[in-house]
């Protein structure tokens, strides 16, 4: 009998090893024309030509106003200019940071001032809608493009802040209503170690370059290239000798580029610099001259703008620890910089102002968002002017 | 619920029945994993699992269907695992963090990936090897789906991982009692 059966099973089997033939083909065909389009990548103009420019300058002023409280402790703000043309910000607060009732807020600044915070994203709302395990959420990016205003944020699974992942929603009406949050997928190990504190820069494809860093095992500055629709279509890694984290990025022209970087590593710290040459795709470390910045950097945020009239303003903390925020200017693409103004500064022990964010608004007016006390969210806005030295 | 939540519970739950069904219980092995399947399911663990590791690789769910569906021996031989154990450190390392280059990025443009399982597939064709020639067809075809945004997430996960190991830890104490059994024969 088995003598029988034996040509029957044998060709049973030849039939399906020959059927998992085709099918591999069949699905190595689909996988090739799935893989996402990425043409070589070049950064967009800027949307619009800001009427503040060089030949019409706004006059020198200077105006600051606190956010209202959300909560008791409130971390890492993020500016954008929403498609209806109202100035927003988004930051975290809690209890204190790292605690499970931190929530995402966004406030909206209108002719009656900065309005009521509206939470966002909280814990429970993060970890039903992209189902995984949620500890505690961390910084927010907020960027605007066309009539989308797209949110990042941190979320944490496992563990401390190298355990985090980035959540991506959207919203359509300016910030009325958002979309539940997705996971952006960066690494094999349980996706942990992404995280966000900057904002991106559009890329001509209609997608973007979102400044990103990790902090598991190493800490460096990571770039991750978005499609449209947020999803992660290629990712580099800014490696450099000393641990850096939290790249803040200016484009130069159509492909060159220049990230700024917090100085994780120990000891008196120095602004980290990485660039690259092609919009992105590799990144080097140092400046043109291949060395980093001369400027302090406390192991503290920084951010980055390229002014209306083509020279960069930096804002950061200098060797005075967090009590002091300082703005500087470049006016050869980051190679030498000013000190032009401190923003703010107290001498007393518990003064913390940090974690700036930049933005250029539409009228030209620049504007500058930082944790104050880590008791708030302080605004202000100022022009080219009164970076000068001009008195308001 | 998206797709890939959809999968990665699904996913979960039976590979938690495949786990239940190695347990030694003779002939109610597959009845034990089906209604462990169904606990993970409607319990809790399904999510659990899948909100601390995310989907599983279509390879691990593979392997965990074969063995609830009780065709033994598994595809996942000891030379396989030991294979995918040497690996892992020269991916999961420098993938963490570890040095400049980072071999998972390379699973998001996978132009050279894909071109290097064709030799494979032609390979595991040569050796008659059905299983794994159809697990690595749905691994593709689950990442043409759009279930993976990253072909390694596709082909191998953290779980699979800790199932080679298990498989090197048994390999090895039974290297280790064969070792004791000849040394009281010997005597």
């Amino acid at each position: 009998m088995s003598n029988a059966h034996a040509p029957a099973a044998c060709g049973r089997s030849q039939l399906l090893l020959r059927l998992a033939a085709v099918a591999f083909v069949g699905a190595l065909a689909g996988a090739f024309w799935r893989i996402p389009p990425a043409p070589a990548p070049a950064f967009a103009p800027p949307a619009y030509t800001p009427p503040g420019t060089a030949s019409t300058p706004l006059p020198a002023f200077f105006a600051s106003a606190q956010l209202p409280q959300a909560a008791a402790s409130a971390h890492a703000a993020t500016l954008t200019t929403l498609p209806d043309g109202r100035l927003a910000a988004a930051w975290f607060a809690g209890s204190r940071e790292g605690a499970a009732d931190v929530t995402i807020w966004l406030s909206r600044l209108d002719k009656q001032g900065w309005s009521k915070p509206q939470a966002l994203a909280n814990r429970e709302s993060t970890a039903g809608a992209v189902f995984t395990n949620i500890r505690k959420l961390g910084n927010p990016v907020l960027f605007t493009d066309g009539q989308r205003v797209h949110l990042w944020f941190v979320s944490v699974a496992l563990g401390g802040w190298a355990g985090s992942s980035i959540n991506h929603m959207v919203s359509d009406d300016s910030g009325e209503t958002w979309s539940k949050p997705t996971k952006l997928v960066t690494s094999p190990f349980l996706n942990i170690s992404t995280l966000v504190r900057t904002p991106p820069l559009p890329l001509a494809d209609g997608g973007y370059g979102l400044p990103a860093y990790h902090e598991f095992v190493a800490k460096h500055g990571e770039w991750l290239r978005l499609d449209r629709d947020g999803r992660v279509i290629d990712k580099t890694r800014m490696a450099h000798p000393v641990r850096s984290l939290q790249p803040a990025v200016v484009a130069l022209d159509e492909k060159r580029a220049l990230a700024l970087l917090r100085d994780a590593g120990p000891g008196p710290g120095r602004i980290r610099v990485a660039t690259s040459n092609d919009a992105g795709l590799t990144w080097e470390t140092g400046g043109a001259a291949g060395e980093d910045l001369p400027l302090p950097n406390p192991n503290a945020s920084v951010a980055l703008l390229r002014l209306a009239s083509g020279r960069l303003l930096l804002a950061g903390n200098g060797d005075d620890g967090r009590t002091h925020l300082h703005l500087w200017l470049s006016a050869d693409e980051g190679k030498s910089w000013t000190l032009a103004r401190t923003a703010e500064s107290a001498p007393d022990g518990g003064a913390e102002f940090s974690y700036p964010a930049l933005l250029l608004g539409a009228d030209g007016r620049i504007h500058l968002a930082y944790t104050w006390r880590r008791q708030g969210i302080k605004h202000a806005s100022f022009s080219e002017a009164w970076l000068d030295g001009g008195q308001p | 619920m998206t797709l890939t939540a959809a999968y990665g519970l699904l996913a979960h739950g039976l590979i938690f029945g495949a786990f239940a069904a190695l347990l030694p219980l003779g002939e109610f092995r597959p009845r034990v994993g089906l209604a462990a399947t169904t606990i993970a399911l409607i319990g809790g663990i399904a999510p659990a699992l899948h909100g601390v590791f995310g989907p599983p690789s279509p390879t691990l769910l593979l392997l965990a269907l074969l063995q609830l569906a009780n065709r033994t021996p598994s595809p996942l031989t000891w030379p396989i695992a030991r294979g995918l154990l040497l690996f892992a450190p020269w991916f999961y390392l420098p993938a963490l963090g570890a040095g400049g280059f980072d071999p998972y990025a390379l699973g998001y443009q996978p132009w050279p990936l894909l071109a290097a399982l064709a030799p494979v597939a032609a390979v595991l064709y040569w050796k008659r090897q059905t299983q794994w020639l159809g697990i690595l067809a749905v691994d593709l075809a689950s990442y043409a789906a759009g279930i993976h945004a990253n072909l390694w997430d596709a082909l191998f996960d953290p779980l699979l991982l800790l199932l080679a190991f298990g498989l090197g830890c048994r390999q090895a104490y039974i290297a280790f009692r064969l070792r004791q059994l000849t040394a009281k024969t010997g005597s």
